[in-house]
């Protein structure tokens, strides 16, 4: 008996193993059906690409540009699409700004600097199925290069920049082509801070911009405060050339620290060490003994100080001026301001449009100014603070937020962002700044303010050897240090009176803007060495 | 015994469940058990209550006080001559215009060290003629800082503008050395503003203000309330007459300028005050003094010949 239930036992067994086989080979079947089904429609759908893909030459990624071949061919800039155009064919080589497929047509935007066109592909006897397609999938911020009509549109293109037309598109290679994930979205870089709180949507804070500038650099914003800063520079050289000023270049590897030993770069020279400049001072003065009266320079300032704040720098591009005078300092401070004046007036005619772009992202008042400029004294500085309630002592330096208070002062009643406070009190300035004439205790020293910063600090240099020696033996500095710099006067020097301006500095209270890393291209700060 | 008697409806013993939250009568129907309550209705009164009504006498008579003090100052108000005897206003001499320096810190505040200035903000298309013959007689009562400024907002400005103040004071790179600032700022703006002491000053608007403001600098003005008033009377006239009114106002305004100038040398009487330096100004800049008559013509070069007016002759081609 328990043979046969054995028997049956093992019947059951292989009707169960019988049973569990033809499941696996069920399953087995239905994957196999699947697959075949796959690769049948692939089939399928390759052969109806392959018979349909009319446009296979006009469209693709194009072979690595090793320079191949000298191409006769003319790239229109995208700021040149305008309605006079209309009805040519042109080729045009740009940036994916953004690309949308709808149905059977894919809107590109094309984006050159900060001008940015609207471009259209649709399906239709030039253009086939799949050239949409690849049209659609390109990654953002590839380089394509497309052959085009523009056309008039009725409607203004209110997102683009060229908002009169519309490209038409006959043909699109890909010179270079974007990885997919990018770091930071364009779009986001450009968004004013408030917006984006407000609707939820993303701005890309400055940290993160500042590890991938050469995409945060791409954005219209940056392009237009570069571009303004380049204005800045050229401005301020063609003005002093105008005024008969010689640029000259002065040594950045020096053996003795100029304005105080505490914030200077060491490097190491050879068998010793040597400092990075921390201004150009002790070399213009030099120049004006050696008779080239009016000099200025324009080059890298470092500065060791160990400040996180929003306007300073360990490296900045100074705008250096020195210049002999006959008989009075303000000779010097008139040139100066005429100078800064001419510079906000280059920038207020030439540069609006790059204004008005910044101010899309950073809203500001415009910047205001005299001319002449307006010229107040330290004692009325310190007048006008009194009156306003702060406690000062009179031969005390102006604090950040008495600097700030005074100018909003100012403007207030002389409607003006840019001013100089002449005569300020001998104690609070460096050792070779000549005292007051009338007064011991204030000093033929100046600075000047835009927006409530100060952007400029001079005065009249101590220009006899003696005098010199006094002050610095006064200040506790050491002489042999600074041997050279006192023998310069020995041997006749004229009188003279300088200063010197940031670079980023000045545009980025032009703009109104509030942190200076936004206007320095690869800033340099205390936590921060590349890119 | 009463005539007429009616039978009790309710007994008046019947007990009420009454609220106790607010005012408690006594029971009408009840027998009344106190005949101290007739007291009042007697005539005599409760002394709280006297009190009370002394009190409402007192307010009520203050009331009326008030009432005619204000009835008075409307009367004053309205006609001025009804009430004012102006008889016995001192008509003393006229104020001897333009004599003897004023005391600067009474009149503006004590010097903190700070230069006071005196900020104008005026539209290149507009300029100001009475404030430049102002500053003219400022400087020679004063040391007076001046100098001209061009803002942002105006791109140019045609020279004599920029001239306007005189030439620059050979001490004026030591702005402690004076007394007054003078700054003129060419901006765009649609209304002249003075800013004296952003602190405790608003900015003052308009030409004829500012001009009142800075007559006053000069300690000028007539003290004799009449003739300040003619003052103020005849600077109105100018500035909406003749400045800013149409060709028959203006024609309305010269003809009493004439009549009022046939009578006295100047438009107050027998000194020169702010009233002709508005006028003259206001004829200038209308362009009305070559059709003028014969007594605003001589008039306009009495002006001319006191010398303030050199500045403005240039401005007016």
């Amino acid at each position: 008996m328990t043979k046969e239930n054995v028997q049956g036992a093992a019947e059951e067994e292989q009707q169960a193993q019988s049973k569990k086989g033809l499941k696996k080979q069920q399953k087995e079947a239905e994957k196999a059906a699947k697959k075949a089904e796959k690769q049948a429609k692939l089939a399928a759908e390759q052969q109806e690409a392959d018979e349909d893909d009319f446009a296979k030459d006009r469209y693709g990624i194009c072979p690595m540009v090793q320079s191949q071949q000298k191409l006769d061919r003319a790239l229109v800039r995208v700021q040149d699409l305008t309605p006079e155009k209309a009805e040519q064919q042109i080729w045009v080589r740009a940036r994916i700004h953004t690309s949308r497929a709808k149905g059977k047509q894919c809107f590109l935007v094309l984006r050159h600097q900060q001008f940015t066109v609207q471009a259209l592909l649709a399906v239709g006897e030039r253009a086939s199925k799949q050239m949409v397609k690849f049209a659609a999938n390109l990654t953002k911020e590839s380089i394509i290069d497309v052959e085009a009509v523009v056309k008039k549109v009725e409607q203004k293109i209110e997102s683009c920049s060229q908002q009169d037309v519309e490209l038409h598109v006959e043909r699109i290679f890909v010179i270079s082509q974007s990885e997919a994930r990018l770091p930071l979205q364009l779009e986001d870089a450009v968004r004013p801070e408030g917006e984006g709180d407000e609707e939820g949507r993303a701005t890309v804070n400055q940290d993160t911009r500042l590890d991938n500038r050469v995409i945060d650099l791409r954005t219209t914003t940056s392009q237009a405060i570069f571009r303004l800063q380049s204005g800045v520079c050229q401005l301020f050289r063609d003005t002093l050339i105008n005024k008969g000023f010689v640029e000259i270049q002065t040594p950045k590897i020096i053996s003795a620290a100029s304005e105080g030993g505490a914030n200077v770069f060491t490097v190491s020279y050879f068998k010793t060490s040597a400092y990075l400049a921390q201004s150009p001072q002790l070399y213009k003065q030099m120049c004006i003994c050696a008779d080239f009266d009016k000099v200025f320079c324009v080059g890298p300032v470092f500065r060791a100080e160990d400040s996180n704040t929003h306007r300073h720098l360990t490296e900045f591009v100074g705008l250096d001026i020195e210049m002999a005078f006959n008989y009075h300092y303000h000779e010097v401070i008139d040139s100066i301001t005429d100078t800064m004046v001419q510079i906000f007036k280059g920038l207020r005619d030439r540069f609006q449009t790059e204004i008005q772009t910044v101010n899309k992202q950073y809203p500001s008042e415009p910047f205001k100014f005299l001319e002449p400029t307006l010229r107040l004294e330290y004692k009325e500085a310190v007048a006008m603070l009194k009156a306003a309630g702060v406690e000062m002592g009179d031969e005390e330096d102006l604090s950040t937020p008495n600097e700030k208070l005074l100018g909003r002062l100012v403007k207030e009643k002389y409607d003006t962002d840019f001013y100089v406070l002449d005569k300020y009190p001998l104690a609070v300035r460096p050792f070779y700044t000549m005292p007051d004439p009338n007064n011991p205790k204030y000093s033929n020293s100046y600075d000047m303010f835009m927006r409530g910063e100060e952007i400029l600090s001079g005065a009249q240099r101590v220009h006899d050897a003696q005098l010199l020696t006094e002050r610095a033996m006064h200040h506790n500095i050491d002489l042999e240090k600074i041997k050279a710099y006192i023998d310069s006067f020995r041997y006749g020097a004229p009188p003279h009176a300088g200063g010197g301006i940031g670079l980023e500095r000045v545009t980025m209270l032009y703009l109104g803007l509030h942190n200076v890393r936004q206007t320095s291209m690869f800033p340099r700060d205390p936590k921060r060495l590349t890119p | 015994m009463p005539m007429y008697k009616v039978k009790p409806v309710s007994p008046g013993d019947i007990k009420i469940d009454l609220p106790t939250c607010m005012y408690k009568l006594p029971n009408v129907h009840a027998q009344r058990m106190n005949c101290g309550e007739h007291a009042l209705q007697n005539g005599e009164v409760d002394p709280a209550l006297k009190a009370l009504e002394e009190r409402q006498d007192e307010v009520l008579r203050r009331l009326y006080e008030l009432k005619a003090t204000v009835d008075g100052l409307a009367k004053t108000v309205t006609t001025p001559d009804a009430d004012l005897d102006a008889s016995t206003l001192s008509r003393g001499p006229a104020e001897a215009v333009f004599r003897g320096t004023a005391d600067l810190d009474s009149l503006l505040g004590k010097d903190l060290g700070a230069l006071r200035d005196i900020v104008i903000n005026a539209n290149p298309g507009h300029p100001p003629l009475s404030l430049l013959v102002l500053h003219a007689l400022l400087c020679q009562r004063y040391q007076v800082l001046s100098s001209v400024h061009v803002h942002s907002s105006v791109s140019v400005v045609p020279p004599p503008l920029l001239s306007c103040l005189g030439p620059r004071h050979i001490d004026s790179y030591v702005r402690q050395r004076f007394q007054l600032g003078f700054t003129l700022i060419w901006k765009d703006v649609s209304e002249l503003q003075m800013k004296f002491n952003t602190q405790s000053m608003c900015p003052i608007e308009g030409e004829a203000n500012v001009a009142r403001f800075l007559f006053r600098l000069l300690s000028a003005e007539p003290q004799d309330p009449v003739t300040v008033t003619q003052m103020d009377s005849w600077i109105d006239t100018a500035v909406f007459q003749l400045a800013e009114g149409g060709s028959k106002e203006q024609a309305v305004t010269l003809r009493s300028l004439n009549s009022a100038l046939g009578r006295s040398p100047w438009l107050l009487g027998q000194e020169f005050s702010l009233a002709d330096i508005v006028c003259a100004c206001c004829v200038l800049r209308a362009g009305l003094n070559t059709s003028a008559a014969a007594n605003v013509q001589r008039w306009l070069e009495s002006c001319q010949n006191l010398g303030h007016f050199d500045c403005v002759y240039p401005l007016l081609q």
